[in-house]
């Protein structure tokens, strides 16, 4: 079975490259493009995997974590934020707002995918 | 989708950041401090940056790293968005606009540009003000606050300081022994990490050993079924490094305990433990495990060193506040929209514009068959064309645009005259969301940039002379658009010192372009700046030059279909005022008959039609014939001629004559045989599907089927001008004159 | 919805036992509390550390109270992760699936 990941973004190259790369690597993408939409998505697609960026409209990744982990149903899923190397305070706000890791942007394939693949089953 | 579409994607979008930047900056500068705004302007660079990482797009990635850094302390109320420290972000928005075109494009931003202002930058963040920043003495507070707003929170993210000097004894193999204490706390759950995952990551490492510790595991009553109790002691005998084993619980050190010690080879075969198969897919052949009796873990063979022993406290206060902040602001959430590829766009109006033709070529030939006119299918046929008109309206409103982008682009064009040319100047714009075709406003773009050059260069004095007149030393320049009868109007309004009008008509008279002793009115003055040779190359600095005069403004507004006209008041300002279609795809024409042939002539140039008496009639010179209108003379273009349609000029008495406005300001009659109508023609390029036709701007294809060509109104008048007189100053000179003389 | 009680004192486990069926699976067993119970563990296919806490958690519980804890079936994934944490459930394995 296909794992499936929920990715919020609001930048559509980001969106893309998140689709291309999960997509070639065999997951099910499902996107977002900021936390309030994100939220709404979530609701039904039952993710295996969230990965959500940080500084995003309406509702930025800090907030969108926080709605996910107050959700009785969808608490438990894996969070990983796309955050930048030098940014310790936003990693640390993230992982308050309770964020299960991190993949530190320039965005590389790779590390995406490791990162996923750490936190999954 | 591949990399290179991602690519233009990412283009496409560095566009729209650019352009959310700067209104943002702009709305800042106006004294917004509403948080969503900086927000958005720091976003924009952020979301440049992060797609530019992508890309390996360094140079763009390292000034938006320093410029983002700086935007930060103004989001953190660091450091106070004066105008000195938004002149500067203004600046670097501009050169982060240049490196997003260079990285396109190719090319590159010259160097002392961006390092200077990356310096700048830098000064910000540290809480320096600009150095020109006379005006405004800087806050103490800004400078002492990136202290005291520094993150009480942060205790827990500094990286844990391991020796990477320390030399790993390893044995023979390469292998070194390490053994690992993990004990992980209630949040390593609660955050979607699972001990049984990052276990499964250690033993990928190495051959490896594990003792799960259950001692702490209550009976079931007791036992709260997400609090942890259990802890393991692994050891492991891999080729890795410290470094690598940690990396593991990269995600986790904050939430366990965590202890990573070599150790003798022979220590850990004391460890009563359960080996794991280094590859769990081979675990159907293993035998099964020996019994690890929890209780035996024996607590000395814990090595001392507790060197790197991560412990953190939590700070459980979430950031709540900023996150129902934005929920808030999702409140006013923007419309849905599309993309949709232009192309489609241009084929579906294409398409609706075939529609109209042949809605229309049907209508027609119903009439024709429809003696009565009141058959159903000639009803049938009111309401599609009703329909037909409405599909057309929406469809082009698809394309229509608002005039922003283009707008936005004149305020960095005004930042970056006014600095050249050491004046301080604001552009204020207004109606900005006017909405006009796609194809508009692509082209009003130049135009409208060579005429905020020139009001920056000439429109307003400088900061001396404007203080001396008791103005305020900084200028002001609007730019405004609104729609007024179906065109969009477009004002450009700066509070100089208005036209020099002695210069002016002493320049008009150096240049030959009007005689010393004309007696014109000051409007006719004003307008003398958009006389073609008015301005020369060589007296024009290279600000709002390049050598281009307003002449050509005007003339690529009226190739538009537009008007433009200037009204000025001396030491007050001048105010520019453009009428532009809203369209290019559907034209307003007067359809005329001309030799036989059917033509078209924009609405838009015609003052008036007349029919011409015997007595109105003047001959000059050999060929040139004049008309007079109510007591001035206004020469008269017979357009069957100018187009070789036929080989002699027609008899005036004869047709009807249309007063147009030609490029020069001056007035020319054309003569057609006989009006038909007017209507609204579609527009069909002859260039595209045929070639270009001199005197001819396109063609339209009329109700009953027959090809009509749209005349190029300044092409004729041009035309004519070359034929009858020698040269185009001289023939101004003779318009300017004769209108004096009557 | 941890596990589906088939009949009295047998229990079934849910494919994916993560934090969320933690409570839930708390909250069968003690339900069950005092009868023999036989566990079917053939459809796992995830589980977390913190339901493996409960069951073993109860097969204490159920070891003090002189009553049967048994793995009936245990399906390869569930095994896997019991090898990989350092438990060792053979004594808890029902004769018939012991290696």
């Amino acid at each position: 079975m296909k794992k499936k990941v929920l990715t919020v973004d609001d930048s559509r190259t980001i969106r893309n490259m998140l689709l291309v790369t999960l997509n070639n690597a065999g997951f099910e993408t499902i996107q977002a493009e900021d936390g309030v939409e994100g939220l709404e998505v979530l609701e039904g697609c039952n993710p295996d995997v969230i990965v959500t960026d940080i500084n995003m409209p309406r509702l930025d990744g800090f907030g969108f974590i926080e709605g996910v982990r107050r959700n009785e149903k969808y608490r438990a899923i894996p969070i990983l934020v796309l955050t930048t190397e030098s940014d310790a305070e936003k990693k640390n706000r993230a992982r308050q707002a309770g964020a299960t890791g991190w993949i530190v942007k320039p965005f590389d394939p790779a590390k995406l995918i490791d990162a996923i693949e750490r936190v999954t089953a | 989708m591949d990399m290179n579409e991602i690519k233009e994607i990412f283009f496409q979008e560095c566009e729209e950041q650019l352009a959310e930047l700067e209104s943002g900056l702009l709305k800042l500068n106006d004294g917004d401090r509403d948080p969503e705004t900086v927000n958005a302007v720091f976003r924009a660079v952020h979301s440049i940056k992060g797609g530019a990482g992508a890309f390996g797009l360094d140079d763009l990635v390292s000034f938006a790293h320093v410029f983002e850094t700086t935007l930060d302390c103004v989001r953190s109320n660091k450091l106070e968005p004066n105008q000195d420290v938004l002149k500067v972000m203004l600046k670097s928005a501009d050169v982060l606009a240049d490196l997003v075109t260079c990285s396109r494009d190719g090319g590159s931003v010259e160097d002392s540009r961006t390092r200077g202002l990356v310096k700048e930058l830098e000064a910000l963040a540290k809480g320096e003000m600009p150095s020109g920043g006379a005006a405004e003495a800087p806050k103490p507070a800004a400078a002492a606050a990136p202290a005291a707003v520094a993150p009480t929170d942060d205790s827990g993210f500094q990286p844990i300081p391991f020796s990477f000097d320390d030399d790993f004894g390893s044995d023979d193999a390469g292998k070194t022994m390490f053994e690992v204490t993990f004990k992980p706390r209630r949040d390593l759950y609660s955050k979607g990490n699972e001990a049984a995952l990052l276990l499964r990551d250690l033993s990928r490492l190495g051959e490896m050993s594990i003792n799960c510790d259950t001692d702490a595991l209550p009976a079931l009553e007791a036992m709260d079924p997400e609090e942890t109790y259990f802890s393991w002691t692994i050891s492991i005998s891999t080729e890795k490094t410290e470094q690598d084993i940690r990396a593991v619980f990269e995600f986790a050190e904050w939430d366990c305990d965590l202890e990573v010690n070599e150790i003798a080879a022979e220590a850990a075969e004391e460890l009563p433990m359960v080996p794991v198969p280094f590859d769990l897919s081979a675990l159907d052949d293993e035998p099964a495990a020996a019994p690890a009796p929890a209780a035996e873990a024996p607590a000395d063979t814990k090595m001392a060193a507790a060197a790197a022993r991560v412990e953190k406290k939590e700070a459980a206060a979430a950031p709540a506040a900023a996150a129902a902040n934005n929920a808030a602001a999702a409140a006013n959430a923007a419309g849905q929209t599309i993309r949709v590829d232009l192309d489609r766009v241009d084929r579906l109006i294409n398409l609706v514009g075939e529609l109209v033709i042949n809605q229309a070529m049907l209508s027609q030939s119903v009439v024709e068959n429809d003696t009565n006119g009141t058959s159903a299918v000639n009803m049938g046929l009111e309401e599609l064309q009703q329909l037909t008109r409405e599909i057309q309206d929406s469809v082009m409103a698809i394309r229509a645009q608002p005039v922003k982008p283009v707008f936005q682009r004149m305020s960095r064009i005004v930042r970056e005259v006014a600095d050249m040319v050491g004046k301080s100047i604001r552009l204020v714009t207004e109606g900005e969301n006017t909405e006009v075709d796609k194809t508009v406003i692509d082209k009003i773009a130049e135009p409208l940039t060579h005429m905020i050059r020139n009001a920056v260069d000439h429109g307003i004095e400088s900061p001396e002379k404007r203080e001396a007149a008791g103005k305020d030393p900084e200028g002001t320049i609007k730019l405004s658009a609104k729609h007024r009868s179906g065109r969009i109007l477009i004002e450009l309004i700066d509070d100089g010192g208005g036209i020099n009008r002695e210069r002016v008509r002493q320049k008009a008279i150096d240049n030959d372009l009007i005689s010393p002793d004309a007696n014109l009115s000051d409007e006719e003055i004003d307008n003398l700046i958009f006389a073609p040779g008015f301005s020369t190359a060589d007296k024009i600095s290279d600000i709002s030059g390049r050598g281009v005069g307003m002449d050509v403004v005007k003339r690529s507004i009226q190739a538009l279909g537009g008007r433009i006209s200037i009204s000025s008041r001396p030491g007050l300002g001048s105010t520019f005022t453009m009428s532009l279609p809203l369209t290019l795809a559907v034209l307003d024409g007067m359809v005329v008959t001309v030799a036989g042939q059917t033509l078209v002539v924009p609405l838009t140039a015609i003052v008036e039609t007349l029919q011409p008496e015997a007595s109105a009639i003047h001959s000059f010179g050999a060929t040139q014939r004049l008309i007079s209108i109510r007591n001035s003379f206004c020469p008269l273009v017979d357009v069957g001629r100018i187009l070789n349609f036929r080989s002699t000029q027609a008899n005036p008495v004869e047709g009807v004559a249309l007063l147009v406005e030609s490029e020069g300001g001056g007035q020319r009659a054309l003569m057609v045989d006989a009006i038909q109508g007017q209507r609204q023609v579609v527009i069909k390029s002859l260039e595209a599907n045929y070639t270009h036709v001199p005197g001819i701007a396109a063609a339209t294809i009329l109700g009953d089927g027959r090809v009509a060509l749209i005349l190029d109104v300044d092409a004729v008048v041009g035309a004519s001008r070359g034929q009858s007189m020698k040269q185009d100053g001289g023939a101004l000179k003779a318009d300017v004159s004769l209108a004096a003389a009557g | 919805m941890a596990s589906k009680k088939a009949d009295k004192g047998s229990l079934k486990l849910v494919p994916v036992l993560d934090l969320n069926e933690a409570s839930v699976l708390h909250g069968q067993l003690t339900n069950m509390r005092g009868e023999d119970v036989k566990i079917d563990a053939s459809e796992v296919e995830r589980v977390g550390v913190q339901c493996v806490q409960v069951i073993l958690a109860a097969a204490k519980t159920w070891e003090a109270d002189k009553k049967n804890f048994v793995f009936e079936k245990v399906s390869e994934a569930f095994e896997k992760t019991m090898q990989l944490i350092g438990i060792d459930i053979d004594h808890l394995l029902a004769k018939e699936i012991r290696q």
